[in-house]
């Protein structure tokens, strides 16, 4: 009878219960017709007449490897490769996303071999993807896409798409989303080898399976990989993994924060900083990145978390403002902390993210600029913001949680739409050396390329579309002499979707 | 001794497959491996199955592939089952830190959950004088 009366009260109940991500997949969206046709027609339309939009069409077919053709000279200290990742699966069967945030992940590899540079490109193999590409049409919704008759979610990975960023870790590739699991995938061949049990070989087990992993961890010099995960219920997950991507510690936070996403955080040698912007949700607009508002008079919290035993040490609160990315944090000896984030004083961006899927142009979005914080141990804070619009901050890797001498952003100097620039920010000097690729290109994330520990050495590098002849070139620019311009280009014979982030691995 | 001889029992109970009149038979498709045992709970009405409490439960040995499980001599009315693998056999589902399920579970009728448990009206179906049968594929 013990035995029968236990199997009856088994501790399921509980578990099946758990809404990780209610609202995430078209939930709110009452409307009855087919948003996605409306947002494909608009979208051809707007493309027949502007194509500068051609970026953002997306792909359907991968690229096989291609040979380049070379402007300038390749430097022969670099070798390795330089992996992209962005939502690129943006339409089927008629319909295209709403939202830019979700399309289905494709891997731009540029292969620095032999004296030349080759282009490969390959959608991450989610279960997803390979379901839909089956069907011939979108079978889940999406943050902000309903599909009628969608198949039901059982875990966030079932909709795991692994298409913001990509790392490199212990010999693979780690296509990351933000809102579930890594996808691993063969760093020559980029074939896709399956979700990441971020447990496995720990002393966690599946306690971690299918967990957020944010798709902005802070790799430090050591090699160790910092990450956070969200959940929409304001829990966060800190996590430290060791440089062979094996989780060492790992907490959960509960905050209040109901802005729904949460996208980059900071590391300092000691400390994990965790910036909650000034979001907050309005269930009575339709879809998930839809329902985010800014709330003007809502400080930011930078909670302060002890990177030993990721737990939170302190909050400050600073003035109201977004940043999807953040470039760097360093650490005083008295405790003051200081960092950077490319800001908004609104959430236009986000929502231009939806626009564009529609064709809208950027018209009347401010863009973010590099803010500067300096956190003082006596609780007061302060704020210097720069001139020029910057986003996609990236340090040299060597500088990661440890201060950096320069600070590199994508930028628009003469036109409104997407990036047209490059810059680097000399952070004690205030002085910047940019390099404007001109209203022919759309620009995308550059990052800085080691050549050692020096910051002056190195280079950046980076794709930008060339729109009059509706192709994508990779840039080579010497880290110390940005307006130059690049000392080497590398044209591709096509144009390959505009993505999020990438980084170089360099060849061991 | 004794919790040995209890499992003896119950074993030999949970493993009868033969289907009477007011039975169901559940069939569950897709289990992954042979670890750990099935454990599935049956619940008469909504109010029982919102409350957690069970009429009856069987749990079984996992076998790759499918497994079939009979409840006999049960009362005519509206049932619903929900089940999960219990491939560490610890007698519980294992969740991660967000308190989603990291183990295989499912429903009668092939119910699936979206973003949560499926609905009971999903999950539910009618026992009366001639045996039925439902099945489910377990979700990973």
């Amino acid at each position: 009878m013990e035995r029968r009366q236990l199997l009856k009260t088994l501790a399921a109940g509980t578990a099946l219960t758990a809404v990780p991500l209610k609202g995430f997949a078209g939930q709110a969206i009452t409307s009855s017709k087919d948003s996605l046709a409306v947002t494909k027609q608009l979208f051809d339309k707007a493309l027949s007449s502007a194509p500068e939009l051609i970026g953002f069409k997306g792909a359907t077919k991968p690229f096989n490897k291609t040979a380049l053709t070379i402007e300038g000279n390749i430097p022969k200290d670099i070798q390795g490769c330089f992996y992209r990742n962005g939502a690129a699966r943006h339409e089927r069967a008629q319909q295209r996303y709403n939202h830019l945030f979700e399309g289905d992940g494709m891997i731009q590899a540029f292969h620095f071999e032999e004296g030349n540079i080759y282009h490969q490109g390959q959608f991450v193999q989610t279960s997803k993807f390979k379901k839909e590409e089956q069907a011939g049409k979108f079978l889940y919704s999406g943050p902000d896409s309903q599909i009628q008759g969608a198949l039901p979610v059982s875990s966030p990975d079932d909709i795991n798409t692994a298409n913001t960023n990509i790392i490199s870790v212990d010999g693979k590739l780690w296509a990351l989303w933000e809102a579930g699991s890594p996808v691993a995938l063969s760093a020559d061949t980029l074939q896709t080898h399956g979700v990441v049990n971020l447990g496995e070989n720990s002393r966690f087990g599946n306690k971690l399976k299918g967990l957020a992993f944010s798709a902005h961890p802070k790799i430090d010099p050591k090699g160790d990989i910092w990450n956070f995960g969200f959940s929409p219920s304001g829990h966060i997950v800190l996590f430290h993994l060791n440089a062979k991507g094996v989780t060492q510690n790992v907490n959960m936070i509960k905050t209040n924060y109901k802005g729904a996403m949460l996208h980059d955080f900071l590391i300092t040698h000691r400390h994990i900083l965790i910036i909650l912007p000034s979001l907050v949700l309005d269930r009575t607009k339709s879809g998930f990145f839809g329902a985010i508002n800014y709330d003007a008079n809502l400080p930011m919290d930078v909670l302060v978390i002890d990177k030993d035993t990721l737990t939170l040490k302190r909050q400050y609160k600073v003035a109201p403002g977004f940043a999807f990315h953040y470039g760097n944090a360093w650490e005083e000896p008295n405790g003051t902390i200081h960092f950077d984030a490319c800001l908004y004083r609104d959430a236009n961006a986000l929502h231009f993210m939806k626009n564009i899927m529609q064709g809208d142009q950027m018209a009347g979005v401010a863009p973010a600029k590099t803010t500067l914080y300096s956190l003082f141990p006596d609780g007061k804070y302060k704020e210097e913001q720069l001139e020029g619009s910057a986003d996609f901050p990236r340090i040299h890797p060597s500088k990661v949680g440890i201060r950096n001498q320069y600070l590199y952003s994508t930028g628009s100097t003469e036109v409104e739409f997407w990036f047209d620039s490059v810059s680097r920010t000399n952070m004690g000097s205030g002085k910047v050396d940019k390099y404007v690729y001109g209203k022919d290109f759309v620009v995308e994330e550059h990052i800085p390329i080691a050549t050692d520990e020096n910051e002056d050495n190195g280079y950046l590098m980076g794709t930008a579309l060339h729109i009059p002849t509706k192709r994508t070139c990779l840039n080579i620019f010497h880290a110390n002499d940005m307006s130059q311009g690049p000392i080497c280009r590398a044209w591709l014979p096509y144009h390959i979707p505009l993505g999020f982030h990438g980084n170089f691995v360099a060849k061991s | 001794m004794k919790r040995m001889t209890l499992l003896t029992t119950l074993s030999l109970a949970f493993a009868s497959n033969i289907a009477l009149a007011n039975s169901v038979t559940f069939t569950i498709e897709q289990v992954k491996n042979d670890k750990g045992t099935i454990l599935a709970q049956l619940f008469k009405g909504a109010t029982n199955y919102k409350a957690g409490k069970a009429v009856s439960a069987q749990q079984v040995k996992a076998k790759q592939g499918s497994i079939s499980i009979t409840f006999n001599n049960l009362e005519p009315g509206e049932y619903a089952i929900r089940y999960f693998h219990d491939e560490n056999n610890n007698g519980k589902l294992e969740t991660n830190m967000f308190g989603m399920p990291t183990e295989g579970y499912g429903y009668s009728n092939n119910a699936k959950g979206n973003f949560g448990p499926a609905d009971y009206n999903d999950m539910k179906f009618t026992v009366s004088t001639t045996p039925i049968t439902t099945q489910s594929t377990v979700s990973y």
